[in-house]
This record gives C-alpha cells, sequence and structure tokens, in this order.
C-alpha cells in the first residue's frame, strides 16, 4: 500500500465518530466509486470513500483494456500505471479446429492518446485512481465492508459497516459496488439480476519463463504497443454464449474466457474446464504454449443492458457504474471501464449540485440519470438493446455453424488443386450460403445484424 | 484436438496450484451458507457446483453441498446460480478473503 493511503487509513480508524463529518459517502473504490469521490472532493465535497479490499484494485478482476475518454479528461494518465496501449484488435471464430479472423490495427492507434485504449491491472490501476481522489480531498478507508444503508424514513441517511460502532451518516450515497451489490439489492434499491444476464469469467495471467521478448515476437509487438484478441464460436466457448480473450500486457498476457452464467449450470460446463480448453484449441495453444501461471482469478459481469439499469437515483442515493448495470457486453464490444467513469463523474457532479441547493431528494438527484441518457453511456446500451436476444435465437447458426462455414469457404477458395478458380470461388461461396439457409438466409442474416456495425 | 499436427501441449495448472497463485487471508470464518438445507437435497442440478470456477461447492453425500469456502475467489456466482435463492452469499469481514494482483 502507498504511504498516502496507509497515512488516511489510520487516522481514519483512530477516529471511528464520523458522523456528521462528511457530505457523501462512496461505497466501493473501484473506478466508478473513484471517479464519483475524485469529482465530488474537487467540488469541495468532504467525501468518505469506503472500499472493502485491503486495498482498492484488491478485489477487483476485468479482462481487460481500460477506455480513458472519460477519465484522461478527470486526471492526468501521464504517471498512471498502464501496461500497454491496443494497437490490434483481431476478432476471431473458432470451431473445434478452425481459425477465421480479421484484424484490425489502424496507424491512429499508434499515436497518442492510442485510441484510449489500455490494458492495465486492476490491483494497480485502481489503488492509483483512488490515490488521485484522495489527493483531491477524499478520505478512503479499506478492509471496511458496508453491510447496509441507513434510513430515515424513505431517505437514505448513511451507510453501516462491518467495523465497531460503523454506522456513519452522510447527506449523500454513491453506490459503487460493482456487479455484485448486495447493499444496493439488500435495501432494494435494485433487483437481483437474472443469471440469463448474468456472466461468468475465469481468467488467468501468464508469463513466459523462457526466452527473451516472447510476448513482443509472439504477438508481433514493438515498444509499449498491444493487442487484444477476442474469439468466439464453438472453439472457444463450447456451447456456451460468450467468448474467450488474449490481452498483452507488459510482460504478461491476460488470458479469460467469459460466457453466461445460465449456460454453465444447464451444460454443466466450470469456467475453469472451459478456459484449459479454449487455452488447448490448435490455433491458441501455439500462442500460450510454454507459460507459467502468475494468477488465476474469477469474477461476473453484468449483461442485462439497457432494460436491466434499475431507478438510478433515490432519497439520498444513486447508483453507479456495474452496481447500476452499465455494461456493454455484445460480442464485438465489452466496455464497462469507461461506462463506470462516465457515470462516476456524472453522480458526483450532480451531487455537489444539489449539496450547493440543500437538496438531496430523488427529483434533486434525477439530474443524473438525465446526464446518463445524454451521454454515450446510455445511448450505446440501447443501441444494443436488440442483440442479446437476436443472437440467442440464432445461438447454433453464429457460434457452431458459422465459423466452420467461413473455415470451408476460406479452405475451398484458396484450394490448391488442378481445378480453375472459378470452381472453388464457387463451392466457397456455396459453403456459405448452404450454411446460412441459402441467399434468404444469408440476406435476413444481414438485415438483422446490420446494426452491429452500421 | 492435440490429435493435430504440429500442435503444442498446453500444460495448466491443477486448481489447487492456480488458487495458490492467489494471495488469500482466512477470515475463520465461512462467508458462504446454503439457507435451507433441505432444498439443496431436493436440488438435482447442483448449478453452484457447475458454475463454480474455484471447486469452492462439492456435491455432499446427503445431496447438501460441501463448501470449501477458503478456495473462493468471491465471483458472485453461485449466488446468481442457484435458482432456488438458497445461497447465503456474505463478504469476508474487514477485507479478508481473496486478494488480486492482477485481475
Ligand atoms: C472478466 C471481465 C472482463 C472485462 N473486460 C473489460 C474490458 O476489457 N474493458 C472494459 O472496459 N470493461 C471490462 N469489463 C467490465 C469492467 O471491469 C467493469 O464494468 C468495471 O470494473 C466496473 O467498475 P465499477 O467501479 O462499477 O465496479 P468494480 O470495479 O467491481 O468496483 C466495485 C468496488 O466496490 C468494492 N465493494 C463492493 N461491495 C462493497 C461493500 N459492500 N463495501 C465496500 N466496498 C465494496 C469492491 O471491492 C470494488 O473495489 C470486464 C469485466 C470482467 C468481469
Ligand atoms: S445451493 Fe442451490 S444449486 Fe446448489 S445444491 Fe443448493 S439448491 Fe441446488
Ligand atoms: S463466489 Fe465464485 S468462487 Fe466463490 S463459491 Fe461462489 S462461484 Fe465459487
Amino acid at each position: 500500500m502507498s504511504a498516502i493511503l496507509e497515512r488516511v487509513d489510520e487516522e481514519v480508524l483512530e477516529a471511528p465518530n464520523y458522523d456528521g463529518e462528511f457530505d457523501a459517502v462512496v461505497v466501493g473504490a473501484g473506478l466508478a466509486g473513484s471517479a464519483a469521490a475524485l469529482t465530488m472532493a474537487e467540488r469541495d465535497l468532504e467525501v468518505l470513500l469506503i472500499e472493502r479490499g485491503s486495498s482498492p484494485g484488491a478485489k477487483n478482476v476485468f479482462g481487460g483494456v481500460l477506455y480513458t475518454p472519460t477519465i484522461r479528461e478527470l486526471v492526468d494518465l501521464e504517471d498512471a500505471p498502464l501496461e500497454r496501449y491496443i494497437a490490434e484488435k483481431r476478432f476471431s471464430m473458432l470451431s473445434h479446429d478452425d481459425e477465421t479472423a480479421i484484424s484490425i490495427s489502424p496507424g491512429e492507434w499508434r499515436r497518442e492518446p492510442h485510441n484510449d485504449s489500455y490494458t492495465v491491472f486492476r490491483g494497480e490501476f485502481d489503488e492509483w485512481f483512488a490515490e488521485q481522489a484522495v489527493e483531491a480531498g477524499a478520505t478512503l478507508v479499506t478492509e471496511t465492508t458496508v453491510t447496509g444503508l441507513l434510513r430515515e424514513g424513505r431517505e437514505i441517511v448513511g451507510v453501516e459497516t462491518d467495523r465497531p460502532d460503523g454506522e456513519i451518516e452522510a447527506p449523500y450515497v454513491v453506490l459503487a459496488e460493482g456487479a455484485n451489490s448486495l447493499v444496493g439489492e439488500g435495501a432494494n434499491l435494485k433487483a437481483t439480476e437474472s443469471r440469463e444476464n448474468v456472466a461468468v469469467a475465469a481468467k488467468e495471467v501468464l508469463e513466459f519463463p523462457h526466452g527473451e521478448n516472447v510476448i513482443e515476437n509472439r504477438f508481433r509487438l514493438f515498444g509499449d504497443a498491444g493487442v487484444s484478441y477476442h474469439y468466439f464460436g464453438e472453439g472457444a466457448v463450447g456451447e456456451a454464449f460468450g467468448g474467450g480473450f488474449i490481452y498483452t500486457n507488459g510482460d504478461t498476457v491476460s488470458v479469460g474466457v467469459a460466457y453466461r452464467l445460465e449456460d454453465a449450470a444447464v451444460n454443466e460446463q466450470p469456467p475453469e474446464e472451459t478456459l484449459n480448453l479454449f487455452k488447448s484449441h490448435p490455433r491458441v495453444a501455439p500462442l500460450l504454449r510454454d507459460a507459467r501461471t502468475v494468477e488465476y482469478s474469477a469474477k461476473t459481469i453484468p449483461e442485462g443492458g439497457a432494460e436491466s439499469v434499475p431507478d438510478l437515483a433515490h432519497d439520498g442515493a444513486v447508483i453507479v457504474g456495474d452496481a447500476a448495470g452499465l455494461v456493454l457486453n455484445n460480442g464485438v464490444h465489452l466496455e464497462g471501464t469507461n461506462m463506470a467513469v462516465e457515470s462516476g463523474y456524472h453522480a458526483g457532479r450532480v451531487i455537489a449540485d444539489a449539496n450547493a441547493r440543500g437538496r438531496t431528494d430523488a427529483d434533486a438527484l434525477e439530474a443524473y440519470g438525465r446526464a446518463l441518457e445524454e451521454s454515450f453511456v446510455v445511448k450505446n446500451l440501447e443501441r444494443y438493446a436488440w442483440l442479446q436476444e437476436t443472437v440467442e435465437e440464432d445461438r447454433e447458426l453464429l457460434f457452431e455453424t458459422m465459423p466452420t462455414a467461413f473455415a470451408d469457404a476460406g479452405a475451398e477458395y484458396f484450394r490448391m488443386d488442378r481445378e480453375p478458380k472459378a470452381e472453388h470461388a464457387n463451392r466457397a461461396k456455396r459453403a456459405v450460403i448452404d450454411a446460412l439457409g441459402g441467399w434468404r438466409g444469408l440476406a435476413k442474416l444481414a438485415l438483422r445484424y446490420r446494426k452491429v456495425v452500421t | 484436438m492435440s490429435a493435430e499436427p504440429d500442435v503444442p501441449q498446453i500444460t495448466n495448472d491443477s486448481m489447487e496450484d492456480r488458487l495458490y497463485t492467489v494471495k488469500y487471508d482466512d477470515a475463520g470464518d465461512s462467508h458462504l451458507d446454503v439457507k435451507v438445507p433441505d432444498v439443496c437435497a431436493r436440488c438435482t442440478t447442483n448449478d453452484c457446483v457447475s458454475v463454480c470456477p474455484a471447486n469452492v461447492w462439492r456435491e455432499g453425500d446427503d445431496g447438501v453441498p460441501h463448501i470449501a469456502y477458503e478456495n473462493c475467489l468471491e465471483c458472485s456466482s453461485c449466488r446468481f446460480a442457484c435458482t432456488y435463492d438458497n445461497v447465503v452469499w456474505e463478504y469476508p469481514e474487514t477485507g479478508a478473503g481473496v486478494t488480486f494482483k492482477k485481475g
């Protein structure tokens, strides 16, 4: 833990009676929580940021790529613990033994600000980000779990913690507790998400102890450039709805799988086994061979989209980040970090405004929900609201039939024999068209999914 | 799969070794439980077992799962997965449990 956090911790633990001292309590020092704390502290509110882990980020797991368009406006990222910027995104369809992939690597991504996409470790980044909130004036306590909310009538007036005499009153509470939102659910501010709308993810960070520059060589990297590889189809997560990923960090890679809990349960498909199968896929194994496991981790992702977002503003409280279901996960995009920071920022700003007017009621805090609706957060979630259901209907076609059809088409198109190429092209075309239900099926499919990319 | 030529063999750590890579501080008490053991005894799907990435939930002789809570990665999957809402899930006290460095 850094010196500054240690010092703050001690001061706060020695003075356990905080009542009346704080204008706002933030539950959880993840990205959303620290963004809210920082925003309020900068507007001269007294903010208490409560984190259950031994330091901010200690309990947090993501893929992952941190998307920084908002956070860059809030703090100077110059000294932030970033691993690599993303210079190439690769999308890959896997059947049981084929791969068909597209790689995207615009020159622009190699120049600052690198399309605002960087791999990070949450244990390091979240701690650094919380420090920025502390430097702006917020008070951080760690190893403290919020166990419930204090109420006076309908109004939320503070939190209860697992510390002795651990009740803390404050006019505003920001719930930034992430996907496992025990506090919000316990207080009936949101429903427990159904397992169809939650993904389980298992991840491993791997290092390559044998040889020099293994990551640079395998992933064709130089300098700080990095890659994000996204895999879907039967070869990635079996019959489940989800995908696999590989991200490059400085000296390690993060590899993982994420798929619906519903499928893990119904297919009796435990995450560890799924991860092992993905890692040994014939097109994935060469990238990961001779590696040593540095750390194993797991986490859930809320993916209910726009429909799952609960009421964001309550009397005396708001919900931000994953706790509010603000994650876009549609196969092409997996984005939650940017939404967490954007929501924390708007919540903090609106609370500071309301505080200046002496208002704590839901009507006043509703401005936060409206700001989010006008931002990319809700717009993006709404844009893909239809997708989850459509993909579910086409699951077999998309994840099993299509990966094989495209690989077959590729094999036909490039077949080296003594027949004319026109024959090959015809057979390639037929492989795709037949698998997808003829021209009519293909046209329907194209129409159905055009909105993913247009 | 590895029957295919020129594919390297991937050796994966055992679950035990994997869990050994995660820093863990034992709270001394289980933060996980089942609400009504009878519900588990009658449950045939054992979804808690299928979804757990850390082999915490294990089928017990009497139909009530054993819970090796010291393995728990605090991912929360079991809580969402049990269709009988029969999982008691609390946070380990005062920051105990897992600490990830590379999450
Ligand atoms: C496997 C995986 C891969 C992902 N990949 C990506 C990616 O590549 N890019 C991307 O943008 N997003 C990704 N996401 C999503 C992203 O990680 C989340 O959207 C983001 O972390 C949400 O931030 P948050 O602050 O809302 O919640 P969290 O990061 O979960 O933070 C919540 C914080 O609250 C604390 N807390 C919880 N309850 C309490 C309590 N009762 N008392 C005190 N403290 C508490 C927790 O310890 C934690 O620090 C991924 C998610 C997963 C699981
Ligand atoms: S916890 Fe739920 S899923 Fe597991 S055995 Fe009990 S009832 Fe079944
Ligand atoms: S929280 Fe995750 S790791 Fe812990 S018991 Fe539940 S499913 Fe297993």
